[in-house]
């Protein structure tokens, strides 16, 4: 087992080096710079003073050499700086992270919150009214675009009912740390949160109906009902076990999928965090963000993966490898 | 009650399900150019919007104003004039750091503001005399220094904003700074603690509207190094200004509360405070009905005439840009750093350019797809430039019969009978648009100007069959991409008058890379020591504005305004250009509670 987890992580070593040229070079190839656009901001601007900005940022650099320079400061934790932002990569995602984070959790948390007990239910009673009902409620959330989906509940709970407010993530002028800071980064995490829950349901209910079809018709669980077991006893113990084994292998991905940042919610809500930093750093090319998200990203991945394979192994003694 | 409501979802539901389909088939959507109004009357039609609130009502004691800061992206934080870039990082400053010159309708220096300029006789030396009673908001006064220091910033190698531009070049002794030769900038002096001195190489009657504004206190800043002051704590965490509003507490990209400035120098502002939040562009006409927000520079692509708001006004004002459309007639030698015209250029027959601005319905494209936000333009040179802008231009106005008359002159005619003319030589003739992606009428628009050309015989394709994103479209433009014979571009104008930078022949930025000496000696006169004297330069920026239609290397095609939206309990809101230096100091609300759309 420790054999197996050590031997994934040094593979990824060389596969974050292919990735890290990768991203550079595509980040490279696209067209225009961090300056593109900069004489919109002033129309005085003098193209000498741009291609100043341009030697000093070494963007006229070859692009081996930019590359050695990134990768260089990148094995000795400096990420940069931004251009837009003016301020060091590190500090710039991290102060979006927290936000990403918190976001990330509990529509994680929500998500298995209603999709465990519903694709439970769904598979025990299947055919019912109610597995009818709840595979519909999963065909509707698989297709609903999410950002309409996140306008309407924003419009319904935030503007109708007035009951969250419509954006941010936390009031201005309450003194960070305290306990009513919390609450009200609480409450501003709601709305978001249950946006972005009700409508990435649908894979968990799906396995998780179909796995409980699936063992209620095997034999163990017959011995287990011939023997007397009780009826719920059935389904929580013998059944609901081995049913959650797919879902505990998309876990790792879930788990890192957390700091991934979601676009459309973050921009609809007004709440600042990775996604949006993404989009706007791509339009904007400030290449140091793009690069080290996407680098992030990718690490995120390869750890999502061995955090899955390693949770598989440790729940399904089956697949472990020696 | 409950039955409103679900209409209302329903509605929303549908709309943006419309909305969805609509960016599927904007093309589709296109107005076609037989429905084009008969008349010009509506091009003065912009002027319905108020420039200040009309609301009449008592003003209530103190208040606080919520304000809306609309844009899709937090704003990134960099709360100081001399390094930001973004304009949301502007929309926060400007209550709490605002411009110390106060300016007239041709956006020259008057006086009024936090500082006063006075002329030398020569023109080439400026006294900037800051008031007396003008204090940093943590109590040290703004004093000459802290102007002086400002420019020593912006000049300083280390410098990494975009500030450092043609106007700071002009005074004696920064290029010598600029480049580490000379410890201070010589043409820089302080005369006493509230007065500076700067002396410019050239009268450039440029500097009336273009002078450095923006004090940066020495006493805060003097000790970080000028590379680490965009990332500091004074310009992100805690920025002072000198404003009517002071920063009270701050979420940094979602929102700022500020409170009065009780030592503002004018007297403390009417209001209490001022609320700002972040408003994402999809809510704010909710935003606006709920009177969460009360004031908002609103959308220009949301705004339809009809579904709007009913408890706010509408202020309006033109914007200090315009839309044209480029040809290009050569390439920009880098080595010379001048622009070299093609002769045999696709676009160098002058009068196929004429034909291709006088095929363009400007005039349907600004009522039907901009709802009258955008208006037919005549001349390089923009209306809010009203000393200078020549009324009696009348530009490329829809005329496609003359357009025709025009091509049959040059030689364009249709020689095989598809439809389409051919060059004067009988080679067929495909000529490449290129155009940006922006908003969800950018699309529809490209395509209504292909539909324009094609009426008066002209084959104007779409470049790569797609519209190019913001970034590449530049790029591509920049390097003369050969592919590109027209394109369809915006400049912002910002303050001054001066178009030199965008049309001279050594002016990179002059994409469409005309050169003319006539040109180039109108643009050397209008910023010159004669130009000083405004008529002489209203009569050769009147020259220049004709010779660039008749020449027609660029066509001016709309002007844009901008829309405010202001709740009705807003008093005391004047948007017009010239107006008074305190606008945002002057707000009164006549309610307690902002009106809401039932």
């Amino acid at each position: 087992m420790w054999k197996f987890t050590l031997r994934r992580i040094l593979i990824m070593i060389p596969q974050l080096f292919v990735l890290s040229v990768l991203i550079f070079l595509l980040a490279k190839a696209m067209p225009g710079d961090a300056l593109t656009g900069a004489m919109q901001a002033n129309p005085n601007v003098s193209p000498q003073v741009l291609a100043e900005q341009r030697e000093k940022l070494g963007l006229n650099d070859p692009a081996w050499q930019q590359y050695g320079r990134w990768v260089g400061n990148l094995v000795q934790g400096d990420l940069g700086k931004s251009y837009v932002h003016k301020i060091g990569v590190a500090d710039l995602i991290g102060s979006r992270l927290a936000n990403t984070f918190y976001l990330g959790v509990a529509i994680l948390v929500l998500t298995y919150l209603i999709s465990i007990p519903l694709g439970i239910l769904s598979g025990r009673y299947q055919n019912s009214l109610l597995d009818k009902t709840i595979t519909g409620y999963t065909y509707l959330s698989f297709a609903t675009p999410l950002f309409i989906f996140a306008l309407l509940i924003l419009f319904v709970f935030g503007f109708q009912l007035g009951w969250f407010p419509t954006s941010g993530s936390v009031d201005v002028g309450i003194d960070p740390g305290s306990g009513s800071y919390y609450a009200n980064k609480f409450y501003h995490l709601i709305l978001p949160a249950i946006a972005g829950a009700l409508v990435s349901t649908t894979a968990t209910i799906q396995y998780l109906r179909n796995e409980v079809i699936d063992t209620r018709l095997k034999d163990f669980v017959k011995t287990a009902r011939s023997k007397g077991v009780p009826e719920s006893k059935v389904y929580s113990k013998h059944i609901l076990r081995n049913s959650l084994l797919p879902i505990a292998a998309f876990l790792g991905y879930d788990l890192t999928g957390v700091l991934a940042g979601n676009l459309f919610i973050e921009s609809i809500f007004g709440y600042p965090g990775l996604g949006q930093l993404f989009l706007q750093s791509i339009t904007q090319r400030d290449y140091s963000v793009v690069t080290i998200l996407v680098m992030l990203s990718g690490l995120l991945a390869l750890i999502g993966t061995l955090l899955s394979d390693i949770i598989l192994s440790w729940v399904d003694p089956r697949i472990r490898i020696g | 009650m409950l039955g409103n409501t679900k209409k209302k979802i329903v509605s929303i539901l549908f709309i943006a399900f419309v909305l969805v389909l609509s960016a599927c088939t904007s093309g589709k959507s296109t107005p076609t150019a037989q429905d084009a109004p008969a008349t010009n009357e509506s091009v003065k039609e912009s002027g319905k919007f108020p420039k200040a609130a009309t609301n009449t009502a008592a003003a209530i004691e103190g208040g606080t104003m919520n304000y809306g800061l609309i844009s899709d992206t937090p704003f990134e934080g960099i709360l100081n004039p001399i390094f930001y870039s973004g304009n949301p990082d502007f929309e926060v400053i400007q209550f709490f750091y605002p411009s110390f010159f106060a300016t007239d309708e041709n956006f020259d220096v008057k006086d009024g503001g936090a500082a006063n300029i006075s002329f030398s006789n020569d023109n080439k030396t400026v006294n900037v005399k800051i008031d007396d009673k003008l204090n940093w908001s943590d109590g040290n006064p703004v004093t000459a220094e802290d102007y002086a220091f400002a420019f020593e910033v912006i000049g300083n190698k280390d410098y990494d904003g975009v500030r450092y531009d043609t106007s700071f070049m002009n005074i004696v002794g920064m290029e010598d700074y600029h480049a580490g030769k000379a410890k201070t900038i010589s043409g820089i002096k302080i005369v006493n603690d509230k007065e500076v001195q700067i002396d410019f190489k050239e009268a450039d009657p440029s500097v009336k509207s273009g002078l450095w504004s923006y004090p940066l206190e020495k006493k805060v800043f003097g000790d970080i190094p000028v590379a680490d002051m965009s990332s500091s704590d004074p310009v992100r965490k805690n920025p002072i200004g000198y404003g009517p509003y002071k920063i009270k507490a701050m979420v940094t990209g979602e929102s700022v509360q500020f409170e009065a400035n009780k030592d503002y120098f004018h007297g403390a502002p009417k209001l209490a405070g001022v609320n700002l939040k972040v408003v994402n562009p999809n809510v704010v006409i909710e935003s606006l009905k709920k009177g969460d927000i009360d004031l908002a520079s609103f959308p220009n692509s949301l705004y339809d005439g009809k579904n709007v708001p009913t408890n706010v006004e509408f202020l309006g004002r033109q914007e200090l840009s315009y839309d044209y459309i480029g040809f290009k007639l050569g390439k920009f030698d880098k080595a010379k750093g001048e622009s070299i015209m093609n002769p045999d250029a696709k676009m160098a027959n002058k009068e196929l350019r004429q034909a291709m601005g006088y095929a363009l319905n400007n005039e349907q494209v600004g009522t039907q797809l901009y709802h009258g936000l955008r208006t037919p333009a005549t001349s390089l040179i923009i209306p809010a430039f009203a000393q200078y802008h020549d009324d009696s231009i009348k530009g490329y106005n829809y005329d496609p019969e003359k357009a025709k008359q025009l091509l049959d002159q040059a030689g364009y005619v249709d020689k095989d009978g598809d439809g389409l003319r051919e060059d004067p030589k009988g080679n067929k003739l495909t000529i490449n648009y290129a155009a940006m992606s922006g908003d969800t009428i950018s699309e529809a628009r490209a395509q209504f100007y292909l539909q324009n050309w094609k009426d008066v015989g002209l084959n104007v394709q779409l470049l790569d069959g797609r519209l190019q994103e913001f970034n590449s479209f530049y790029d591509r433009i920049e390097k003369d991409d050969p592919d590109i014979d027209v394109y369809g571009a915006a400049w912002g104008t910002g303050t001054d008058i001066n178009p030199a930078g965008l049309y001279g022949s050594k002016a990179s930025f002059n994409y469409s890379r005309f050169v003319s000496a006539e040109n180039d000696k109108l643009l050397t006169e209008g910023a010159s020591a004669k130009s000083f004297d405004m008529a002489y330069r209203k009569d050769i920026y009147n020259q220049w504005q004709q010779l660039m239609i008749d020449q027609a290397p660029v066509i001016p095609s709309l002007y844009r305004y901008e829309v405010q939206a202001v709740n009705k309990r807003i008093k005391n809101y004047d948007i017009s250009y010239g107006g008074s230096y305190d606008s945002l100091a002057e707000i009164e609300l006549t309610s307690d509670k902002p009106e809401v759309q039932q």
